[in-house]
């Protein structure tokens, strides 16, 4: 027995809404918010993987692996930015760092 | 004689052309200014020859009246072309664009201290600009140099201007922005309603007069038109730019903006919005006239209240543009006439007015009329063109304002008496404040003493070719009047 | 012909252009030449159309304004009017010119001044010749023009200045109702020809050519001076005095009598036109008169009498005698000019003192310029036998000949006029040249100066032969003038015409006689002590010119002034420009508050992005269900 797309959907919206949450509550710490978009990317991962398990197409699955090798160069790029950041302003506080303001 | 050569492209590529090359003497700044005018005389040039030339009645494809004509596609998917064309008309505005150009080149010779290069190379680009506008004949081409010309125009008024300049020039750019956007609006209208209708999506002004314009659709497009163009006239009440970007602008700057992107509007208003919208232009008439007749009251009242000379001759631009207005509203061969020949006459004289301005500026390093006085006794030279310049803008006869307004009251008249009549007050008015610039600068006591040289050579001979021009034009403005016959005619449907 | 016309303008205008263009360049004595020369070529020119002349012609000598259906050539007309015109001015401004040379003699900037002259002119000379109503009014704005600078040719006194200002703007009151009634007459008729437009009379509706005329008329006030126009004439006499001998009493001002002469034919027809025309000729003539009375400025009574004379000119265009007020205005030119140069060396002598209470004795100092002035004096008071006598007289018999109520009573009111007139003109004449009490300054150029005034003495006196009256063998101009429309005037009987001008007489000699009792002999004294104490409201009514100048500053001029102030600060600058400054400001703010937003925190913008997102997915989702 397959599982059915929309079970897959629904737990694939449940993550992204988990890793939006984090990352929209949890600014106190750089480090959450990205381990939230981690997790909304695995949503869309999921969401991919289950779209070619639907259809029985490759496409999905290749995507899928193409997120996991930008998820894993994307985090490295903003782990370097935070230890960045760290050295600077000795915080890890999202709200600390707005000298980007309009 | 087949004739084949661009020379409508050369007319706009020669002054960028110039542009660039000035923009590359940054070593020397006596050689960007030679290279500027250089490049200016050679425009001026071209459009002598042009008016010398024998050149073939109708060449292919042309509307009726172009005696030259380009057409190339551009851009095909959206129907954008590359047309030009040159009529009576365009020649006209060309050869005057060629010719103050070339005067502003020299007025700025020696006034313009810094960033030289950058400075004649924004001229010459001005200068492109505005000759295209003048010679588009396709509507996407036209706003295209229709805001080109703004770019030089606000980076000259910002950089060089005096006073408080970034917010006259910012004033500048917004006001005609904001109408151009309008008349942006207004064009890609009229192209999907002709593209609609025949099926061809055109931005060709030749084809775009035949679409068929629900009145109550037109009356709106129109008056985005005119929105856009009333700004650059500028009419009344909208003309409280003009005062500010005058007064700060640098000398040449003024000379352009008075002499050159004031016409734009008139032009074409000529061009685009009459032929486009016949019915919704007569609608609009009452309100031109009402504009019109207001705005030339109004400028020389409000002129005569002016301290700063130039400010005065600002408003008084206003007072002249409105007889303008007032030729153009009524649309009739004569009055059209008078309107097109004020064009020139106040690009001319307004022109050498701020160039006088400018020089008097130059020597005291003042503009308000209460410094001066009794320079007639100081610099006789420089007080005779003065005199002669603000006669020729109070309309007397024998120079050249006069002949405009003659023809525009008269050819006004004939249509709406009820119009003119409004507007005969303004010879009184007009007479009143420049009587009094002329009684302030030049007459009287000193007030106290002022370094006054006369002339040098080089500003007297820039005010001597213009004394000659109003001259030339007030005694003899027949064949200026017989080049714009062929295109009034067409235009008005007249005799 | 045409040679002779086209040189007749040319001769001055060369002039003025090497005069203005070089002069500062050339010797003064080669200026001075080339001016006088101009101006003499130009008569000798019109003399000899003059001689040549046998039919009005009309000659085109050039293309000016030519726009479809209007036409404006440069085209010139020569008929009687204005070739005898054309002949005086020549004559008088060739005189005044010399009389210049010697008067400016110590000017620096004669250069300027003779250019302006000859270029007043070719402009005088084109008003008088054109042939279409745009070159008449180019003549018609030149002569202002060289009056605006004339008047404030001495620009460094302000005062000076402000009088040509006046002049020039007052006229152009005038000019604009001229203007009007171009483009009037072109919008009817389509046709901007004088000759044409004559000729078109009987194709206008009656009512258009009274508005026609009456706008005429306006134009003609301001240019003639004429009531309620004539408040800047006085203050011109600012200007050195052959500049108001020319303009301000030979020629220029008597541009409005030539317009309505020249249009005549066309408004004639308008009963309201030429009553309007003569009323305001009687009423300026009477204005002009009394305000002579009481003037103390020698240049002041001239400028009143010119006035007054022209307003006598307007009575005779009004009555329709075309022939009567141009013979005024030749005889007018001739010792009105005489009288302002004899002024002029009068002033000369006295040191440029111009108050009449303080010269005298210049009778016997000065015999020559006495006679002139003398002959001048009797002229202008209508002295029997004299020019002024018979041309004035002509005006008179015109009126009492028209008829009706209304020209009657302009008759009687012309009369108490010249009845002032001969008494000012002996009041003047007294004041300044018996007594004792002068120490005139006799220098060379004066005895050159006086010498001027002679020809225009005899010209004066014995102007009255160019039209002497029927009953001694008929006039030249009448016959000369016979083929004009309104030319041939009414013809009186000799009998009748005796009697008018046995009155006339009797009144010139009465004034005379009344002059003579009040200021001749001994009374001249007691009259010098009254004049030091203060002065009746009546004089200075007179003196002031019923306060025109004041009712015009009052409710013209500082009116005018403080509303431009009020336009340019509250409305141009205090509404439209501040409205317009508000919107940007409002557009700016609003801006910056919108662009509040943009923290820089991250968080606000995830959330505002997260919550971008929620409404587009509930949009879609809303769309769907």
């Amino acid at each position: 027995m397959t599982v059915p797309l929309y079970h897959v959907l629904i737990l694939a919206a449940t993550l992204f809404s988990l890793g939006l949450a984090c990352v929209v509550a949890w600014r106190a710490n750089v480090i959450m918010m990205l381990i939230g978009i981690e997790i909304m990317l695995n949503a869309v991962m999921l969401t991919f993987v289950g779209g070619s398990a639907q259809w029985g197409i490759a496409d999905g699955q290749l995507f899928a692996l193409m997120l996991m090798a930008l998820t894993s160069a994307e985090v490295s790029l903003a782990l370097a930015m935070v230890v960045y950041l760290h050295r600077r302003k000795r915080s890890v506080n999202t709200d600390d760092f707005d000298s980007m303001n309009g | 004689m087949t004739f084949d050569f661009p020379i409508l492209t050369l007319l706009i590529l020669l002054p960028l052309c110039g542009s660039l090359l000035t923009l590359a003497c940054r070593r020397s700044d006596l050689a960007a200014r030679r290279v500027a005018l250089f490049f200016a005389l050679a425009e001026l040039a071209v459009c002598a020859w042009i008016c010398l030339a024998s050149l073939p009645a109708a060449p292919a494809g042309a509307p009726a009246g172009f005696f030259l004509f380009e057409d190339a596609a551009w851009i095909e998917r959206f129907g954008i072309r590359y047309t030009l064309g040159m009529d009576g008309v365009s020649l006209i505005m060309v050869f005057l664009t060629a010719f103050i150009s070339a005067i502003a080149a020299v007025v700025s010779w020696k006034g313009i201290t810094e960033r030289i290069p950058l400075y004649f190379a924004l001229l010459l680009a001005l200068e492109a600009g505005i000759q295209g506008v003048f010679l588009s004949l396709d509507l996407f081409l036209f706003y295209l140099f229709w805001e080109a010309m703004l770019i030089p125009m606000f980076f000259l008024i910002g950089i060089w201007g005096h006073g408080r300049r970034i917010y006259s020039a910012v004033k500048f750019f917004l006001y005609t922005f904001f109408g151009s956007l309008l008349m942006l609006v207004a064009i890609i209208s009229l192209y999907l309603m002709h593209g609609a209708q025949s099926g061809s999506y055109t931005f060709a002004l030749g084809q775009l007069i035949h679409t068929s314009v629900p009145y109550g659709i037109g009356l709106w497009l129109y008056a985005a038109f005119l929105f856009a163009f009333a700004i650059k006239f500028p009419l009344f009440p909208l003309h409280t730019w003009l005062p500010d970007a005058h007064t700060d602008a640098p000398t040449a700057g003024s000379v352009i903006l008075a002499s050159l992107l004031l016409k734009t509007g008139a032009y074409a208003l000529i061009r685009f919005g009459y032929p486009l919208f016949p019915e919704a232009a007569r609608a609009f008439t009452p309100l031109l006239y009402v504009s019109a007749v207001i705005g030339i009251s109004y400028g020389a009242w409000v002129a005569f209240a002016q301290e700063d000379m130039k400010r005065l001759v600002a408003y008084s631009s206003v007072s002249h543009m409105g007889f303008v207005a007032l030729g153009i509203a009524a649309w009739s061969p004569v009055a059209l006439s008078g309107a097109l020949l004020q064009m020139v006459n106040h690009g001319v004289t307004t022109g050498a007015l701020f160039a006088l301005v400018g020089m008097l500026d130059e020597r005291t390093h003042s503009r308000e009329l209460a410094t001066y006085g009794g320079v007639w006794g100081k610099a006789p030279v420089l007080a005779f063109f003065f005199l002669l310049f603000c006669m020729a803008s109070a309309g007397v006869p024998g120079l050249n304002n006069f002949v405009g307004e003659f023809l525009v009251l008269v050819g006004t008249f004939r249509v709406s008496p009820a119009a003119a009549a409004g507007a005969f007050l303004g010879i009184v008015l007009t007479l009143v404040y420049t009587v009094r610039l002329v009684q302030e600068i030049l007459f009287g006591k000193e007030k106290k003493p002022l370094a006054l040289a006369d002339l040098t050579l080089r500003e007297g001979g820039i005010l001597a070719v213009l004394a000659v021009v109003d001259v030339y034009l007030g005694v003899h403005p027949g064949p200026l009047l017989e080049l714009m016959k062929t295109p009034i005619a067409l235009l008005t449907g007249g005799k | 012909m045409k040679i002779y016309l086209s040189l007749m303008l040319l001769f001055p205008l060369f002039g003025a252009a090497i005069s203005s263009l070089f002069g500062r360049k050339l010797p003064r004595r080669l200026v001075e030449t080339i001016a006088c020369a101009a101006v003499w070529g130009s008569f000798v020119c019109a003399f000899l159309a003059a001689c040549t002349y046998r039919a009005p012609e009309k000659v085109t000598l050039g293309d000016w304004l030519s726009a479809f259906d209007l036409l404006a050539p440069l085209s010139l007309y020569l008929d009687p009017l204005s070739l005898s015109l054309a002949v005086m001015i020549g004559f008088v401004c060739g005189l005044i010119h010399v009389y210049s040379v010697f008067y400016m003699a110590k000017e620096l900037d004669y250069a300027r001044f003779f250019a302006l002259l000859n270029l007043f002119v070719f402009a005088m000379l084109t008003l008088i010749l054109a042939e279409n109503l745009p070159l008449l009014y180019l003549g018609w704005e030149g002569v202002g023009f060289c009056s605006y600078l004339l008047i404030g040719f001495w620009y460094t006194d302000k005062r000076n200045a402000d009088a040509g200002r006046k002049a020039f703007i007052t006229t152009r009151v005038g000019d604009t109702a001229l203007v009007i009634a171009v483009a009037w007459l072109f919008q009817l008729t389509g046709s901007l020809s004088i000759t044409q437009l004559n000729g078109m009379a009987f194709l206008l509706p009656g009512g258009v050519i009274t508005g026609i005329g009456l706008l005429l008329l306006v134009g003609a006030m301001g240019k003639s001076a004429q009531v309620p126009l004539m408040v800047w004439l006085p203050d011109a006499m600012a200007g050195p005095t052959p500049v108001s001998a020319m303009i301000h009493a030979a020629t220029m001002v008597t541009a409005g009598v030539y317009l309505l002469a020249r249009m005549f034919p066309l408004i004639g027809g308008s009963a309201t036109v030429t009553a309007a025309v003569a009323v305001t000729g009687g009423v300026t003539a009477f204005y002009g008169a009394s305000c002579a009375l009481a003037q103390r400025d020698l240049k002041r009574v001239l400028a009143f009498s010119t006035i007054s004379q022209i307003g006598y000119m307007m009575l005779g265009v009004g009555a329709g005698a075309i022939t009567a007020a141009t013979f005024h205005l030749l005889v007018h030119a001739f010792f009105k000019a005489l009288l302002f140069l004899g002024a002029g060396c009068v002033i000369s002598a006295m040191h440029h003192e111009q108050d009449i209470f303080k010269m005298g004795g210049l009778r016997r100092t000065l015999p020559l310029t006495f006679w002139c002035y003398l002959a001048g004096a009797a002229c202008l008071a209508g002295l029997p036998f004299t020019g002024g006598f018979f041309s004035k007289d002509s005006i008179l018999a015109a009126l009492w000949l028209k008829g009706g109520g209304l020209y009657r009573g302009l008759y009687l009111l012309a009369l108490l006029t010249a009845l002032l007139t001969a008494f000012y003109s002996f009041r003047m004449v007294y004041l300044v040249f018996c007594g004792e009490n002068g120490r005139p300054h006799v220098h060379a150029e004066l005895k050159a100066m006086q010498w001027v005034l002679i020809p225009l003495a005899l010209l004066g006196l014995f102007g009255g032969l160019l039209n002497l009256p029927d009953y001694l063998g008929g006039g030249f101009l009448n016959g000369f003038f016979a083929r004009l429309s309104g030319g041939a005037a009414a013809e009186a009987s000799h009998l009748e015409e005796l009697a008018l001008q046995g009155v006339a007489s009797v009144l010139a000699l009465a004034g005379l006689l009344a002059a003579h009792l009040r200021y001749g002999g001994k009374a001249r004294a007691q009259r010098l002590k009254e004049s030091a104490l203060s002065s009746s409201a009546l004089t200075m009514f007179l003196l002031n010119g019923w306060y025109f100048d004041r009712l015009y500053h009052a409710i013209l001029i500082r009116p005018y002034q403080a509303l431009s102030g009020v336009l340019w600060r509250r409305m141009d600058e205090g509404v439209i420009d501040d409205s317009l400054d508000r919107l940007a400001a409002g557009l700016g703010a609003s801006g910056s508050w919108l662009g509040g937003w943009t923290t820089g925190r991250i968080s606000v913008y995830i959330f505002s992005f997260a919550a971008g997102g929620a409404l587009i997915l509930g949009y879609l989702a809303w769309l769907t269900l």
